[in-house]
């Protein structure tokens, strides 16, 4: 027998999932349709739409300038978030909240803000819009969750893995390259493929920082403004398996790896 | 016998960690070949002492030499000691053959040189067929050895052993100990071990520095320290001890007098001018018999209480009037051997110790 307070929960719950799943779906099934017109009732059924999405190179192009952007940007967010957590990590000086503050503020920052104030910066430092300034933008939003996530993970690792490294025989440098950085791949791993969605997915910053060339999500966009057509519930729903898998995976594999890690 | 050699000297070591001193003016020695137990309860400086000794801290006056060259500044890296740390810290992503090999591929032995001297490491701690395990497929006591293994692959002039120990469970650790001792005999290598366990302390030790805030409370033989304490601090840290607040009398026959709620007791050390002392004398130095034994010290006492502990029987006496007490100990034969529940209890005036401070 449920008490009235789970059934609530319970219904709760269901009713969120509904609610989060339902566009989703609708999204999915309107790629299969086999009309020109997004609605129902469905008569006919089709993969058309995935075909017509395969062979359209300006969709290709898209997809693989985006994953170009986002591989960059990922790259460079690691690199820079890994060593303002290891330079925050262990630091005690007067002012290290401050310093914390403000490296998490571009993860609040609104992203219309964000984006509206880079282009400007951008144009004052004598650099156009497009590739480099998208790569820019991103960095900057991913470098705090890099940084969050490592430092977590850096807190955990016990002092004598380092002092056991240094003991015998290796320098810092050393000791940061064999013992501290696979202990911490877990937390890189789960970063990189957080900064690869949010940089894959993100269309303000690659729409007001972007030159000629679309992302796929300005792509999409610039789509729809030109008329909803079902191929556009295709690439979606591509999108869509790609990036769920991908995050599926990684929460997975990381929370594997820190179990047998640490 | 020619005079062991120096192989590690601390003058006037001072470390403090804010206000709080943790090493106070420390001098000590370590010999070559020796195995030398820092003892102590926890916060009392042993573990600072070794880290300091390891290049983890910094000694904020005083000097640390090391084979005759000044470490005190030098980083972990740049010093000819290894540590046996207490969580053993083994890379968990390394096998136990990558993680015996680490300080050796960072002397640049090539890759043959490494792998013969990691299978005679592995052959040292009985760990030849677990060569490509991952840590975490250890038991804790294999760990223990890979810990050991890889902290003597380098050679190292010392090897520190912080409460290595510590982590096993009693009866493996029994065991552990023995086989540490034996392989300290066998390589000769100087161990400073730190513990705060006065059983494992004295099982294992040449050598055995009592510390207490700071300070060396007593640095001697474990034998010397259990029978001779120094101190107040040392007879109760180490064993349990019957203690006893007495008046000095004088002296006889080379003997120190003294008395002990009226009476009088006899020891071998010297009161040095005090009038009064404490003096400590173990409960297994107490010998009990049914007859008068022809022993200076000898009270006529009564079995309060019996705690049977297995090999030994711990007992309480009282003298007949009630308000003298003492800790026996004696194996069970000797008790079989007494006749009724009043017996002589005596010991010999050298295992009475007459404590400094």
């Amino acid at each position: 027998m449920m008490r009235p307070s789970q059934i609530a929960l319970t219904t709760f719950y269901w009713a969120f999932i509904v609610y989060l799943f339902l566009p989703l779906a609708l999204m999915v099934v309107m790629g299969f349709k086999d009309s020109n017109f997004i609605g129902f009732p469905i008569n006919a059924w089709t993969t058309r739409w995935y075909v017509q999405v395969f062979q359209d190179t300006a969709v290709l192009q898209a997809f693989g300038y985006t994953l170009l952007i986002s591989i960059a940007s990922t790259a460079l967010s690691l690199v820079i978030g890994t060593w303002c957590a290891v330079f925050l990590g262990p630091a005690r000086f007067w002012g290290r909240a401050l310093v914390f503050a403000v490296m998490c503020l571009p993860a609040v920052i609104p992203g219309v803000i964000s984006a509206i104030s880079m282009r400007i910066f951008i144009r004052a430092i004598g650099l156009d819009p497009g590739t480099g300034a998208i790569i820019l933008g991103l960095t900057i939003h991913n470098v705090p969750f890099v940084a969050l996530m490592v430092l977590s993970r850096l807190g955990a690792i016990p002092r004598s893995q380092v002092e056991a490294a240094r003991d015998l025989g290796a320098d810092s440098l050393v000791a940061f390259l064999r013992v501290t950085l696979p202990f911490l791949f877990p937390s890189l791993l789960g970063a990189s493929i957080f900064c690869m969605l949010l940089s894959f997915d993100d269309f303000v910053r690659a729409f007001f920082l972007g030159g000629y060339q679309p992302t796929l999500p300005v792509l999409i966009f610039a789509e729809l403004r030109s008329g909803m057509s079902p191929a556009i519930n295709a690439i979606s729903t591509v999108v869509l398996v790609v990036t769920a898998a991908l995050g599926l995976w990684a929460e997975r594999g990381t929370r594997r790896l820190k179990g047998t890690r640490s | 016998m020619h005079r062991q050699s120096t192989i590690a000297r601390f003058t006037d070591v001072t470390k403090r960690f804010g206000k709080n001193v943790a090493v106070g003016r420390l001098h000590l020695d370590i010999a070559q070949g020796e195995f030398v137990t820092l003892l102590g309860p926890s916060g009392c400086g042993k573990s600072t002492t070794l880290r300091m000794l390891g290049g983890f801290e910094t000694p904020d006056e005083g000097r640390i030499l090391l084979a005759g060259e000044d470490v005190t500044r030098l980083p972990p890296n740049r010093r000819d000691v290894n540590m046996v740390f207490q969580d053993y810290a083994l890379f968990p992503h390394m096998t136990v053959a990558g993680n015996i090999a680490f300080g050796l591929e960072l002397q640049g032995h090539g890759r043959g040189a490494i792998d013969a001297r990691v299978s005679e490491l592995l052959e040292l701690v009985q760990l030849g067929s677990f060569r490509d395990r991952m840590p975490d497929q250890l038991s804790g006591g294999q760990r223990q050895r890979v810990a050991l293994a890889r902290a003597l692959a380098r050679e190292p002039k010392l090897l520190l052993l912080d409460e290595p120990l510590g982590a096993l469970d009693a009866k493996l650790r029994g065991q552990v100990q023995i086989e540490l001792k034996a392989l300290q005999q066998r390589t000769g290598k100087t161990f400073l071990f730190v513990t705060h366990d006065q059983e494992e302390a004295l099982t294992m030790s040449d050598r055995i520095i009592v510390m207490n805030a700071g300070r060396i409370e007593q640095d001697g033989t474990p034998e010397e320290l259990y029978h001779q304490p120094r101190s107040r601090f040392v007879a109760d840290f180490i064993g349990e001890t019957n203690l006893f607040a007495c008046q000095v009398r004088g002296s006889e026959d080379g003997l120190a007098v003294l008395d002990w709620n009226g009476i009088l007791l006899r020891a071998a050390g010297s009161p040095d001018g005090r009038t009064s002392v404490e003096a400590a004398l173990r409960p297994e130095s107490i010998r009990l018999s049914t007859e008068r034994p022809d022993q200076a010290n000898a009270l006529r006492m009564r079995i309060a209480r019996r705690v049977f502990k297995g090999s030994r029987i711990d007992l309480d006496l009282e003298a007949q009037d009630g308000d003298v007490r003492l800790k026996a100990s004696a194996d069970p034969a000797a008790i079989e051997a007494l006749t009724g529940d009043t017996v002589w209890a005596s010991w010999d005036p050298a295992r009475l110790a007459i404590l400094q401070a």
